[in-house]
């Protein structure tokens, strides 16, 4: 890089600016510092020191942080988990699914899989240019990966072509398998982009997971734009996640002439009492975040059963069943599936209890089984670490 | 007698109204109106956004900057925040539904002498300023407002306690002030992320640099550091001896440019060809008698200045409209020819004679095993090597057979004005991906070159060929053994042996010298 003058200082870390609440400052993790990597794997952890570090660092620096979690799935902020994820398949592997803050899809994410969150000011920033970061980082380390019109970043064989002397690059070729997903969140003066990046994912798992089938589930919320991936680790056999993190630390440093040291994030001492990050953790487990900020949808079942077929249409809004409307044929009173319906509206969607049931269910096999499949069918999996 | 309502006013920087406080209404000089916040364009092509959350509910009172509602675009999640002082009143986008940009959000009533031309951008009035009804709605409005706590500083850095009226961020056009050209760039402003970071560094205003040498007016670093290193080479030449010049004397890295490593991979490529050159001198001397001549009648149309009608009395068209060509636009007007178009024009002429010239090798997939083949055109596409600021590029002329001289002469003079500009105006319409089968380099503009061995790129033809400068020499073999001045110009061809043999390019060059030399035979070609 061509440089013909002397750099000016560039502002330090201020102490004097603290910008959350509390009293011992000394050994405390400050928000001010250009380049992260947690070493912590806990997914609510790393959420919640993301959104910290969003909130606090300078609005007019650029910051990076790297980081990746033990195997969760991330769905968006306003996706509808039920639509997005195999709750069954997540309650047999003792996996959480969070809501992150930012918008877009849903990823599955693992050991295997490093997440990069570039954050700057909201007036300079631009989608591409940070995609085009991470692809020149990962070119650094041999693979030729693409960044496509939704900067998602993917790879692949290319279409063939055969280029003229000197022309114009062609928008980009069919580059077939995706490596990446990308989300943004915007607010006052800030912005970041924040991605996941499959180096050695467990891929069968990650299918398994967000593969839900709730064809019949309408959601007016955002979904997921389902793409086929695959491991940079099939392209490269050095890739790992620290070569991926040095890489991307590299062209960040570059790109932003940033001098200052990593920093190196561990739970503990100076970081678990912070208390932003306490209280975003707790906000992540609880219902009101999880599920209670579902967009409004409805879901329709059929089900045949050996006495007739009964037709359910559940609609929910925030997580809480609005309406629940029942209809029958055969030998089943159209009188009590109303009352079924009517006990379950205000409840929370996947939370029901069955006592709230009991005395209809308890009435007649028929009803039994009716709220059996509708249990069953209204399948939820709640976390607890 | 100064009320609460008067102090608050004074609080908030507002000239006193204690004066005109009364409860009647026709006393009340501070009106209220109503105001419908839109959506603001929140950049990167989004026109629409689904409300995910209200954070205010009707009637709510929301300070300036405090946080209104989340919307989610594509894979951004939004936080749109309140641009003043007020009292939503209304919610025009319920959560869930669809906003379009522009479209309004909700309506949030503020003080009529709080809103700036600023403000007046992104807002409008809701509906005619109410009067009569206004007394009760903002007594109940201060007071509500009185009774609000403090709120705590929120991370965003402004100073509240004053609050003054800012230009609302969202606002696209924010005026800059002193700290705002240092702090944040107008979005008008092209520039990397990493750029404007530098310029704030170094004190910079990217509105002085803009456009820049990048792509679509980027302001790259190379402006940022020329723009710096022109102020530091002045400050240097007027102080002490011992000052450092900016240059230093140790080896420096630059990276390449785009179009330079464009070339680079071109060029690794281009080693895949195996090249044979052939160099001749063409005689252009009746060439040179004719160029002032088919300066005379450049046809009107090309010229930038047309002399005036030389039909003065009478008037060609007084039966039927004459035929007037199209207007062309200025970049491919003319004042002279050069010899260029005549060599193109001559050279296609060659090419229609010999089809070899006029065909390329068919692109095949890498690993093909089957036996390559050549595509012949019917027409004569001729591509130009263009050295511009930003770089090197080869658009193409199609069918140059079709073209006249002067039609020619209009194509290259758009040409090299596009790709003078920065930066480079070429578009993939000037160079496709189907380029010529011959190029024509023209080095001999830029220096007294006789001779040069141009190199041939993948999907660059079968032939490059470089024309030297004219000069004046003797030439012993004519004026029947006494000699005589002629002008002359060295071309060097290369040529991709794969499809080409020696005596054939040889034989080529012989045809085309034989419309080089006697350019009267286009006479009698009536082209």
């Amino acid at each position: 890089m061509l440089r013909s003058f002397p750099p000016l200082p560039r502002p330090r870390v201020r102490l004097a600016l603290h910008k959350y609440s509390t009293s011992s400052t000394c050994n405390q993790l400050s928000p001010q510092h250009a380049i992260y990597v947690s070493n912590s794997v806990n997914p609510y952890f790393n959420l919640s020191l993301e959104d910290w570090l969003f909130r606090h660092k300078n609005h007019q620096e650029p910051l990076l942080l790297l980081y990746r979690n033990t195997p969760c799935v991330v769905i968006g902020r306003n996706q509808n988990p039920w639509k997005e994820v195999n709750m069954s398949a997540l309650k047999a592997r003792n996996i959480p699914f969070i809501r992150r803050r930012s918008g877009g899809g849903t990823v599955y994410h693992d050991l295997g899989n490093t997440n990069y969150s570039i954050h700057l000011p909201r007036a300079s920033f631009d989608r591409h240019e940070t995609a085009e970061l991470v692809r020149r980082a990962i070119s650094t380390l041999g693979i030729d990966v693409r960044v496509n019109d939704r900067n998602d970043i993917c790879v692949g064989s290319e279409k063939i072509r055969v280029p003229g002397p000197m022309c114009v690059p062609a928008a980009n070729e069919c580059f077939r398998l995706y490596v990446s997903g990308s989300a943004y969140k915007i607010v006052h003066q800030r912005a970041y982009h924040h991605g996941t990046m499959l180096i050695s994912t467990r891929l069968d798992t990650l299918g398994a997971l967000l593969r839900a089938d709730k064809d019949t589930m309408v959601t007016k919320g955002v979904d997921s734009v389902r793409s086929p991936v695959c491991n940079l680790r099939q392209f490269s056999s050095t890739i790992n996640h620290e070569t991926f993190v040095d890489a991307v630390i590299k062209e960040f440093r570059k790109e932003y002439d940033i001098r200052e040291t990593v920093q190196y994030v561990d739970n503990g001492e100076g970081v678990d009492d912070i208390e932003y990050i306490r209280n975003g953790m707790t906000e992540l487990l609880s219902w009101d975040w999880a599920f209670g900020q579902t967009p409004e949808f409805t879901y329709t079942l059929k089900k045949t059963l050996p006495w007739g077929t009964v037709t359910a249409e559940i609609r929910s809004k925030h997580g809480v069943i609005l309406s629940a409307a029942f209809a029958g044929e055969g030998d089943v009173s159209q009188e009590t599936l109303e009352q079924l319906g009517r006990r379950l509206e205000g409840q929370k969607y996947g939370f029901v209890d069955a006592d709230i049931v009991r005395d209809i269910t308890e009435q007649d096999n028929r009803y039994r089984d009716i709220w059996d499949f509708l249990s069953s069918s209204m399948d939820t999996y709640s976390y607890r670490p | 007698m100064l009320g609460l309502q008067g102090r608050l006013q004074l609080l908030r920087g507002r000239p006193s109204r204690a004066s005109l406080f009364h409860t009647s209404s026709t006393a009340w000089a501070s009106r209220k109106v109503l105001q419908k916040f839109k959506l603001a364009d929140i950049g990167e092509g989004i026109t629409e956004c689904e409300v995910i959350k209200w954070n205010v509910k009707p009637p709510g009172v929301v300070q300036a900057f405090d946080q209104l509602c989340e919307v989610q675009s594509d894979k951004a999640s939004v936080e749109i925040t309140s641009p003043f002082d007020g009292v939503v009143k209304e919610l025009l986008v319920q959560e869930g539904e669809v906003a379009k940009v522009g479209e309004g959000l909700c309506l949030i009533e503020v003080d009529e002498d709080s809103l700036d031309e600023n403000a007046k951008k992104f807002t409008e009035p809701a509906s005619p300023p109410l009067h009569q009804e206004q007394e009760a709605v903002q007594r109940k409005a201060f007071e509500t407002r009185s009774e609000q706590p403090p709120s705590a500083p929120t991370p965003a850095q402004e100073p509240h306690s004053s609050r003054k009226r800012r230009p609302h961020p969202l606002d696209p056009n924010h005026p800059p002030d002193a700290s705002t050209i240092l702090e944040s760039f107008s979005k008008n402003v092209l520039a990397k992320p990493a750029v404007r970071h530098l310029a704030r560094e170094l004190g910079v205003d990217l509105n002085k640099l803009a456009p820049g040498s990048g792509r679509d007016g980027r302001i790259e670093k190379e402006d940022l550091e020329r723009y710096l290193a022109g102020g530091r080479k002045e400050e240097s030449t007027t102080s002490t001896a011992s000052a450092h010049q900016p240059q230093s004397s140790a080896d420096v890295v630059v990276e390449l440019g785009r179009t330079r490593y464009g070339m680079w991979k071109a060029m690794e490529k281009s080693l895949q060809i195996p090249h044979f050159g052939y160099s001749t001198t063409l005689d252009i001397t009746n060439l040179h008698h004719i160029l002032p001549l088919l300066n005379t009648c450049i046809p009107p149309h090309y010229l930038p200045d047309p002399p005036p009608s030389p039909y003065q009395a009478i008037n060609p068209s007084a039966v039927h409209p004459a035929p007037s060509p199209p207007p062309v636009p200025a970049s491919r007007q003319f004042s002279k020819l050069t010899y260029l178009p005549l060599f193109l024009k001559t050279l296609s002429k060659a090419m229609h004679e010999w089809p070899l010239f006029r065909a390329s090798i068919t692109p095949r997939a890498a690993g093909d095993t089957a036996k390559p083949t050549l595509t012949v055109r019917p027409y004569a596409d001729i591509s130009v090597a263009l050295s511009t600021p930003t770089g090197l590029y080869t658009p193409t002329i199609q069918r140059v057979d079709t073209h006249s001289v002067f039609s020619l002469a209009a194509e290259l003079k758009h040409l090299s004005h596009l790709g003078r500009q920065t930066p480079c105006g070429l578009t993939p319409a000037e160079m496709p991906r189907r380029g010529g089968t011959i190029t024509v380099s023209n080095v001999g503009a830029i220096g007294a070159g006789d001779f040069a061995s141009p190199v041939l790129v993948p999907g660059g033809g079968v032939a490059i060929v470089a024309l030297g400068r004219a000069k004046w020499v003797w030439d012993v073999d004519r004026g029947d053994g006494k000699g005589e001045r002629r002008l002359k110009i060295g071309v060097s061809w290369s040529a991709d042996h794969r499809v080409v043999e020696g005596a054939e390019l040889a034989a080529f060059v012989e045809c085309w010298r034989a419309y080089v030399e006697m350019p009267e035979r286009l006479i009698g070609e009536a082209v």
